[in-house]
């Protein structure tokens, strides 16, 4: 199988942890989905709880922008 | 927690609630690309308006460029010319009409020829001859050299100069030199000295693809024939021939025979695809107001100097049609006039498959129908948007996002928000106070002066309605929602005895009139027939007022308002745009929601009319305007000596409809009224509210992830140490980033999206 193309990468680099889990987020994978279309990405993730986080830019950025694009069609 | 549903990218065709016809009908009102009057009664069809722009800015170079795609002899035409434009000037109507003839003879003649000689054009392949002279040889070899035949020109005279002189006779020497010097550019070949005979002409056939003469010539070789004078043809003889008698006929017949020449050469019919020809009519509307000089310039000699031509060029105004454009923010801001707009808008609710680039325009719109009032037909480009947008939401096709918010605050107001109650003491009323979520969201105190003076002074029992009227539905294009709020308050207007409404607002009042047996009038009339209460006034300086969108057409609501301004002894200041005319302040129509840049542009539209406080009538113009920076004030706060003060920010106008309904809930009807409390203290920064109210994130968005948080203990900690939660609430998804202050939560930075974020596995 081709290797899956991935829209956007963030890579946390031991900045952030999970409260919960008391563990640093790591470079995971994860999709974001809207209106019937996914796109898959690399974000911050928890290794043990799944927690997937959205930074403000990436919200505001590209994601915002994405969703207007999609809502048009 | 209320919640739409969001639609699906695959799109099921469902109902098409417009059609092309209608559309077309309705792009048809709209006048501005009608030609000017001018411009119509050209045979030759000059662009008069840019021609005399060009001219009246000095550029006598473009205007002669302007000019020269009609005359190919510009000195010749522009003193022979007939000028049936002149006639038909616009400015006839007022005084003189602007001398366009004379100025085409001053451009032609101080104008700088374009170099465009035809010699190193690729010519055609099919080659045309020309037998006679005259005009109308002359020109039409001018035409054909334009659209690059290879020409021949046979005549009697001997030379290039007698040619000439035979057909302009009536030019000055100085003119005569230059149009012989123009000839002679032309890339036209001359044979003179010719004697026209049936053997010579059928000679030529054989040589050139199409034949062309003189009227005189072909008369004199086929005295029995007719010509077809649309086609300037013979169609038996197949010679290009035809009436030409005068300067603007010869003109007018090359045009015509050029065209049939062009068809014949390409062996069509040439009765075909000619397009329009000759002078037509116009509907173009003009604000003739715009005329300043009324008077022709008198030339000091027989012929104007440029500057004399510059001058009576500047004269003419432009006639164009932008009645609508002048008044209306939104027509600006796309720069598009509505008979355009509305067909792409049309366009764009047929799209399938693809990107719909209209959908911002379509919802921008205010649907305030200003238009259909300062538009000279009456072209409502309300009434295209809001087709469109109930047509994009009948075929699943409309984005929530843009309507979200206004939507979700609509059922807000009638779900948490809704109270409705006859007056203490009775179980049905003959009137119920009907306010609007906007009066209640941003002045509730003055709803609650407005309501207790209501009890007070009226017979019968006042019942008090808080909620939405259903037009932010409407609006929306969201026929079912804006139906289901119908049957709502049909049914709460029932158990309190089906009452006669006291609207508190235009836009509710004219949403209400929709409902079928609903007898309903506006606190306005209501306050003047008994009388205003004591301890209003007015303000201590003039005042503009700005009517309500709502109002249009409701002459007596707005007669109302400025009887209750003058008792109150209110200043108004005049005002453009007033009355019927009002633009809209940007709320309506969901603008604000929908396009906040475009609304902005609508509200300063409405302030740049007076530097005075606004007077309003709708709470959300109040509103906006206040948010602007503007003193303003609602008429009810002057009626009941109420001060709104600043303007809330979206969480305050929930939290004071609800503070609103509790008190009164408490105060008047002695219910427990179930206010919700939080059990911990939660703070926000400054710049957390200010940010939360640019992205349209309520107080309660962020109650909710601190809850989630709360009880799962879920979160992120960034770098600087605040944590980070979310939530997901209805179709976005919710983020905060905060401290943990003891028991409580000082909220730092909130942001939504509403893409759904999962993991992946793998
Ligand atoms: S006012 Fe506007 S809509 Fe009406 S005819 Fe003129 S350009 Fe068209
Ligand atoms: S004012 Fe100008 S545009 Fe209008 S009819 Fe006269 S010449 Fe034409
Ligand atoms: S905003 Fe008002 S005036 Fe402008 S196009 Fe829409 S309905 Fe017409
Ligand atoms: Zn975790």
């Amino acid at each position: 199988m081709a290797a899956e193309k991935n829209y956007y990468t963030i890579d946390p680099q031991g900045k952030l942890s999970c409260v919960k889990c008391g563990v640093p987020l790591i470079k995971g994978k994860a999709k974001f989905m809207y209106l019937d279309n996914g796109f898959p990405v690399e974000l911050p993730v928890c290794p043990v709880c799944g927690f997937v986080y959205v930074p403000e830019e990436l919200a505001l950025g590209k994601v915002a922008s994405v969703e207007r694009a999609l809502e048009d069609k | 927690m209320s919640q739409i549903q969001e639609r699906g990218s695959t799109h099921v065709y469902k109902v098409n609630r417009i059609s092309k016809e209608e559309i077309d009908s309705m792009a048809e009102l709209c006048v501005y690309e009608q030609p000017p009057f001018c411009n119509a009664a050209c045979p030759l069809k000059l662009d008069t308006r840019a021609f005399l722009k060009a001219a009246a800015a000095g550029d006598f170079k473009k205007a002669l460029q302007l000019y020269e795609k009609i005359a190919p002899f510009p000195l010749i035409l522009s003193r022979g010319c007939e000028a049936p434009c002149e006639a038909k000037c616009r400015l006839c109507e007022l005084g003189d009409g602007v001398a366009i003839r004379a100025v085409e003879a001053a451009v032609a003649r101080f104008g700088q020829q374009s170099k465009l000689g035809g010699i190193f054009r690729t010519k055609k392949k099919k080659n045309v001859a020309i037998l006679g002279s005259g005009l109308f040889p002359l020109f039409l070899a001018g035409e054909l050299e334009k659209k690059a035949y290879p020409i021949t020109v046979f005549c009697e005279q001997e030379d290039l100069a007698a040619f000439l002189r035979c057909e302009a006779g009536f030019l000055d020497e100085e003119a005569f030199a230059l149009e012989l010097k123009r000839l002679k550019g032309k890339d036209i070949q001359f044979v003179f000295s010719c004697e026209f005979t049936r053997g010579f002409l059928e000679e030529k056939r054989g040589a050139f693809d199409v034949l062309c003469a003189s009227e005189s010539v072909a008369k004199r070789l086929f005295p029995e024939a007719a010509p077809v004078p649309e086609l300037m043809y013979y169609e038996e003889e197949k010679l290009v021939s035809g009436p030409a008698r005068g300067v603007m006929e010869a003109a007018f017949g090359a045009k015509k025979a050029a065209l049939t020449v062009d068809r014949l050469a390409q062996n069509l019919d040439p009765r075909n695809t000619r397009g329009q020809e000759g002078p037509v009519g116009s509907r173009l509307y003009t604000d003739l107001s715009e005329a300043k000089e009324l008077r022709r310039i008198s030339g000091s000699g027989a012929d104007y100097t440029p500057e004399e031509a510059a001058a009576e060029a500047g004269r003419c105004i432009q006639c164009h049609c932008e009645e609508c454009l002048k008044s209306c923010a939104y027509l600006q801001h796309y720069k598009k006039h509505p008979g355009l707009l509305a067909r792409e808008i049309y366009n764009n609710t047929q799209i399938i498959m693809g990107d719909h680039q209209l959908n911002k325009p379509m919802n921008a719109c205010s649907l305030c129908g200003q238009c259909s009032v300062v538009c000279p037909n009456g072209f409502d480009m309300a009434h295209v948007c809001h087709l469109a947008r109930q047509n994009m939401v009948s075929t699943d096709k409309m984005p929530l996002a843009p309507h979200e918010f206004a939507l979700l605050d609509m059922l807000f107001s009638n779900n948490e928000a809704f109270l409705c109650r006859p007056q203490p003491g009775f179980e049905r009323c003959r009137y119920v106070f009907f306010p609007g979520c906007q009066a209640a969201a941003i002045a509730p105190d003055t709803v609650r002066a407005a309501y207790e003076d209501l009890c007070a002074r009226l017979e019968g029992g006042v019942a008090l309605l808080l909620g939405c009227c259903g037009a932010i539905g409407d609006w929306a294009g969201r026929c079912e929602m804006e139906q289901q709020t119908r049957e709502f308050l049909d049914r709460e207007l029932a158990k309190l005895g089906d009452p006669i409404v006291i609207a508190g607002c235009p836009s509710c009042r004219k949403e209400l009139s929709t409902h079928e047996g609903l007898r309903i009038t506006g606190i306005w009339d209501v306050l003047l027939e008994i009388g205003l209460p004591a301890g209003g006034h007015g303000l201590d300086r003039p005042a503009a007022l700005h009517d309500s969108c709502g109002a249009r057409g409701e002459k007596q609501t707005q007669a109302a308002i400025r009887a209750i301004a003058a008792q109150l002894g209110c200043e108004l200041v005049d005002t453009p745009y007033s009355g019927d005319r009002a633009p809209c302040c940007g709320y309506g129509g969901l603008a604000a929601y929908a396009n906040r840049e475009v609304a902005a542009e609508m509200t300063e539209k409405c302030l740049e009319r007076s530097d005075a406080p606004y007077i309003s009538y709708c709470m959300a113009c109040r509103d906006r305007f206040a948010r602007q920076g503007r003193e303003s004030r609602h008429i009810l706060e002057l009626v009941y000596g109420t001060d709104a003060g600043d303007p809330p920010d979206i969480s305050e106008k929930r939290k004071n409809r609800l503070a609103l309904k509790y008190a009164l809930q408490r105060e008047l009807w002695g219910e427990e009224a179930m206010e919700k409390k939080l059990d911990y203290p939660l703070a926000f920064t400054p710049e957390a509210r200010q940010m939360m109210d640019e992205r349209m994130i309520l107080t309660e968005d962020v109650i909710a992830v601190i809850e989630d948080f709360r009880e799962s203990g879920e979160a992120i900690r960034d770098e600087d140490g605040l944590l980070v939660a979310r939530r997901r609430v209805g179709n976005a998804t919710f983020w905060v980033k905060f401290a943990c202050e003891g028991e409580g939560f000082l909220i730092h930075r909130a942001w939504s999206h509403r893409m759904k974020v999962v993991k992946r596995e793998g």
